[in-house]
C-alpha cells in the first residue's frame, strides 16, 4: 500500500463533505443516513454509556484474542514439528475454518454463562487466521539455511529454534492483523445473542428499535474504530520488524495443503472433530437435553417422532438461504475480479480502491448490519448487500495483490507487440488472476454464509439464520445444533466444490 | 580453540545413488571412487546434472548414499558434523537475514552447542581473514553479494573444521569478483590446512585452486577422469595467463568434449 497522504486526505475530506450534505438534507433513505455532525453530537450525548460498552467489548475481544492466538501458535508449532499431528487435526482445522461463527453462538450461550461465551467466540474467530499464517511462516523457510543447520548435525528442533521461529515472525504478524478485527467481531457476535448488560453489540441491538439512526451509526463506527486500531497496531509492528510492508494477506486464510497420510490417518482426522465434540460435552457435564451429541443429532433428525417436521423446517430454511448465499458470493467475487483486472489496465482504479478495501476489511461488517437495515430495509436486498460486502473486499484484496505478483514483463511483451488494452486484459491479466480468484472464493465461502445468516437473523427473519434464532426461543435444542452442524457441512461442500472446479480448470481450462 | 586440528582423508568408496523420477529410478551417481588426501584441495567439475552437487551433499550428510560409503578419517560424515569438524558453504550464502555478520558466522557454534571461550576474538579474526573488517554488526541485506559470500566462507571456518565442503560458493559472482575470491580462498585454505572439496563449473577456478581435479560425466554421474595439478603454491594471479595453465584448461576441455560426443552417440 502506497500511502500518499495528501491525496488520501483529500479523498477523505471530499467524502466527508458529501456525507455531511447528504445527511443534512436527508437525501438517503429518507433520513436513515445521518450526517457526521449528527453522529458526533449524538455520541457526545451518549458519552456516559460508551465507556462501559466499549470496555466490555474490548475486554472480551482482548482475552479471546490472547487465548485463541496462544492456542493457534502452539498448534502451528506442533503441526510443523510433528507433521502427523497436522494430518490428524485436519478435520478439526477444516471445521473451524468452515464454521460461520454466528452458527455456534446459541450453543456457546447454552453451555456457558457470563463473559465466557464472548471469550470463546473471539478465540475461535482468531484461531484460524493466526494458525495458518504461523504455519505458512514456519514452513516457508529458506531451505538452504535449513541445510546449513543440518550440515552441522542440527536436528528438527535446532532448525525450529534457529531458523523457523524467527522466519515466521512477519507471517505471524500478518495473521495477527487479520485476527485482531476478527476478535472484535467474535465478541460482538456473542453479545448479539447474549442479552448481557454491557458491550457494543448489546448497545447496538438495544438501540435498534429507538428510531435514532445517529446513535446506531455512532456505535457501529465505534466498533469499526476499535477493530481498525487493532489492525493498524499490527501493521505498524510488522513494519518495524520487516522494514517494509509485505502482502501477507494472500497467504493467511486459506486451508493449508497437507500431505495425504494413510487411510487410517484420514479416518481418524475425520472422526476427531466428532470425538472432541462428544468428549467436550461429556467432560463439561452438560445435560443431554440441552447438549446434543452426534448420536443425539442423528436421533433428532432421523429417528424421533418429530424428525419429519424438523427435516421439513430445515429444508425450507436451506432453500431460502443457499440461493442467497450463492448469489451474494458470486456477485461479490465477480465484482472483485472485474475491478481487480481492470485495475491492472487502469492502475488509477486499483490505487483508489485498494486503501478503501484494506480499511473496509478491518470493519466488523456484520456489526454494521443494523445500519444497512436502516438504509435498505428488511427485504432480500439487505441480505444480498451484506453478503456482497463481506465477500467483495477480501476477494478484491486477494486478487489485486496476487495480480501485482505477475511479471511486469508479461504486460510489456503484449504492449511491445501492439496489443490493445482489451487484448492485454484477455491474454495476461485475466488468466493470471484466476488462481487468485479461486483462492478468494475459498475464503469467501464461510464469510458469505455468515453474512446471509446474520442478515436473516437481525433483518429479514427468514432462512437458516432465523431458524436458529427461533429455535432458541422455542428451546428446540436439537434444531440449534442441527443448524450449526449443517452450516459447517454446507460451507465444506461449497469449499470442496470450488476445489474440484479449480482442479478441473487446471487440467482442462488452460 | 581448535575444536579439531586433525587433518582427515575424505574417501568415497563405490558410492551409488538413485533418485525417484515419476516412479522410475534415475541413477545420478554410479560407482564413485574418489580419494581426497588429508590437507589436499580437490575440485569436482562437470556438466550440470552430472551429480556433483549430490556427491557433495552426501559428503555433508545431507543426502545418503544408496550403497558404498563415504568416510572422513574412517568415520561417517554425520559423526564429524556433530563435533564441528565439517565446514560447509553453498552457492547461495544462506545467511539468516535477522542475524548480524558476527552472529551469522557463529551459527554453527549454536547448532553444535559449543561456545569456546575466545569465540569473539576468533570471529573477529575470521572477519578480518575474509576482508570484512568493520562489518561485524552489519545485517546481510546491507552487504553486497560478494561480501555475503565471504561471510558464508567465514561461517564455514568458524569451527576450525578439518574438512571443508564447498558447493560452487562463488558460482553466483561475476568473473572479476570471482577471481578475487579465488585468490582469497587459496590464502584461507593455506592457513587452515583443511581437506577441501570444491564443486564448481569454472574450469580456471578448479585449476587455480586444486591439487587434483575430478572430471565428472553425466547420465549416470560418474568420474570420467582425474587430473593432477601441481603448480607451486601460493599460486600468483598471473598463473591464469601462463601457457602451462592453458594446457591444463585444454586437457579438461578435451575430456568434457569427449564425454559430450559419447553421450550424443549413446
Amino acid at each position: 500500500m502506497n500511502l500518499q497522504i495528501p491525496a488520501q486526505v483529500q479523498y477523505f475530506l471530499v467524502g466527508l463533505a458529501a456525507w455531511e450534505i447528504a445527511g443534512d438534507l436527508d437525501l438517503v433513505a429518507g433520513g436513515a443516513l445521518p450526517s457526521p455532525r449528527e453522529i458526533v453530537s449524538q455520541a457526545w450525548l451518549d458519552r456516559a454509556d460508551y465507556g462501559g460498552h466499549i470496555a466490555a467489548t474490548l475486554q472480551a475481544a482482548t482475552i479471546g484474542f490472547i487465548i485463541g492466538n496462544l492456542v493457534a501458535i502452539a498448534a502451528a508449532l506442533c503441526f510443523v514439528r510433528w507433521p502427523i499431528t497436522a494430518r490428524l487435526s485436519q478435520g478439526i482445522n477444516v471445521a473451524l475454518f468452515a464454521l460461520p461463527p454466528i452458527a455456534i453462538v446459541p450453543i456457546i450461550l447454552i453451555a456457558f454463562d457470563g463473559m465466557t461465551p464472548r471469550y470463546i467466540l473471539a478465540a475461535i474467530s482468531v484461531y484460524f487466521p493466526t494458525m495458518t499464517a504461523m504455519l505458512v511462516g514456519l514452513s516457508q523457510i529458506d531451505p538452504r539455511a535449513a541445510d546449513v543447520v543440518r550440515a552441522y548435525g542440527g536436528g528438527p528442533f535446532a532448525i525450529l529454534r534457529l531458523v523457523r521461529l524467527r522466519s515466521s515472525m512477519p507471517a505471524l504478524l500478518g495473521g495477527l492483523r487479520v485476527a485482531a478485527p476478527n476478535a472484535v467481531l467474535g465478541a460482538i457476535l456473542a453479545e448479539f445473542g447474549g442479552g448481557a448488560r454491557w458491550g457494543l453489540g448489546t448497545y447496538l441491538l438495544g438501540s435498534l428499535g429507538q428510531a435514532n439512526p445517529a446513535r446506531l451509526w455512532g456505535i457501529g463506527l465505534a466498533a469499526t474504530l476499535i477493530a481498525g486500531l487493532a489492525y493498524f497496531a499490527f501493521v505498524l509492528m510488522a513494519r518495524k520488524m520487516t522494514g517494509a510492508t509485505r502482502a501477507v494477506t494472500i497467504a493467511s486464510g486459506a486451508l493449508p495443503q497437507t500431505e495425504r497420510g494413510g487411510w487410517i490417518t484420514l479416518i481418524v482426522a475425520i472422526l476427531l472433530p466428532f470425538i472432541v465434540w462428544w468428549l467436550l460435552l461429556t467432560l463439561l457435564g452438560i445435560s443431554p437435553i440441552v447438549a446434543k451429541t452426534p448420536f443425539g443429532l442423528v436421533d433428532y433428525l432421523f429417528l424421533a417422532t418429530t424428525a419429519e417436521s424438523a427435516q421439513t423446517r430445515l429444508l425450507e430454511a436451506l432453500l431460502e438461504t443457499l440461493p442467497l448465499a450463492l448469489l451474494g458470493m458470486a456477485a461479490g467475487l465477480a465484482i472483485a475480479l472485474g475491478l481487480a483486472v481492470l485495475g491492472e489496465i487502469k492502475p488509477a482504479i486499483a490505487r483508489t480502491l485498494m486503501p478503501v478495501a484494506l480499511v473496509t476489511q478491518t470493519m466488523p461488517l456484520v456489526a454494521l448490519t443494523p445500519l444497512l437495515v436502516l438504509l435498505l430495509g428488511r427485504g432480500i436486498t439487505v441480505t444480498i448487500a451484506i453478503t456482497i460486502s463481506v465477500t467483495f473486499f477480501p476477494a478484491f484484496v486477494t486478487i489485486a495483490q496476487g495480480l501485482q505478483l505477475v511479471s511486469r514483463a508479461a504486460f510489456d511483451l503484449c504492449r511491445a507487440y501492439g496489443a490493445s488494452p482489451l487484448r492485454e486484459l484477455w491474454l495476461v491479466a485475466l488468466p493470471s488472476a484466476l488462481p487468485y480468484l479461486f483462492a478468494a472464493a475459498k475464503l469467501a465461502v464461510p464469510r458469505a454464509l455468515l453474512g446471509v445468516m446474520i442478515a436473516e437473523w437481525l433483518a429479514t427473519g427468514r432462512g437458516l439464520g432465523n431458524l436458529m434464532n427461533q429455535s432458541r426461543g422455542f428451546l428446540d435444542y436439537g434444531m440449534i445444533w442441527t443448524v450449526a452442524i449443517v452450516s459447517v457441512l454446507i460451507s465444506l461442500a461449497f469449499y470442496q466444490a470450488i476445489v474440484l472446479i479449480e482442479r478441473w480448470w487446471q487440467r482442462h481450462g488452460q | 580453540m581448535a575444536l579439531s586440528s586433525r587433518p582427515s582423508d575424505l574417501l568415497f568408496d563405490n558410492v551409488e545413488k538413485s533418485f525417484d523420477l515419476r516412479g522410475a529410478p534415475l541413477k545420478v551417481l554410479e560407482k564413485i571412487d574418489l580419494a581426497c588426501p588429508a590437507g589436499s584441495f580437490t575440485a569436482i567439475i562437470g556438466p550440470s546434472g552430472c551429480g556433483k552437487s549430490t556427491l557433495l551433499r552426501i559428503a555433508t550428510g545431507l543426502e545418503h548414499e544408496d550403497s558404498g560409503s563415504v568416510t572422513i578419517g574412517g568415520e561417517p560424515p554425520t559423526t564429524l558434523a556433530h563435533r564441528g569438524e565439517l565446514g560447509v558453504a553453498f552457492q547461495d550464502p544462506a545467511l539468516l537475514p535477522w542475524r548480524s555478520v558476527t552472529s551469522n558466522i557463529a551459527l554453527p557454534l549454536d547448532v553444535i552447542g559449543k561456545r569456546p571461550r575466545d569465540v569473539e576474538r576468533r570471529i573477529d579474526d575470521l572477519i578480518e581473514l575474509v576482508g570484512l573488517k568493520g562489518f561485524g554488526d552489519a545485517l546481510p541485506a546491507e552487504l553486497s553479494g560478494g561480501m555475503r559470500q565471504r561471510v558464508a566462507i567465514a561461517r564455514a571456518l568458524v569451527t576450525d573444521p578439518s574438512v571443508l565442503l564447498l558447493d560452487e560458493p562463488f558460482g553466483a559472482l561475476d568473473q572479476i569478483l570471482r577471481r578475487q575470491m579465488n585468490q582469497e580462498m587459496q590464502r584461507i585454505w593455506l592457513e587452515s590446512q583443511a581437506t577441501t572439496l570444491l564443486v564448481t563449473h569454472g574450469i580456471d577456478e578448479a585449476i587455480f585452486l586444486a591439487d587434483q581435479i575430478a572430471i565428472m560425466a553425466t547420465s549416470p554421474g560418474r568420474v570420467a577422469a582425474m587430473i593432477d595439478v601441481d603448480f607451486p603454491r601460493p599460486r600468483p594471479p598471473d598463473l591464469l595467463r601462463d601457457p602451462a595453465f592453458h594446457a591444463v584448461c585444454d586437457q579438461i576441455a578435451e575430456v568434457l568434449a569427449e564425454q559430450l560426443d559419447a553421450s550424443k552417440v549413446a
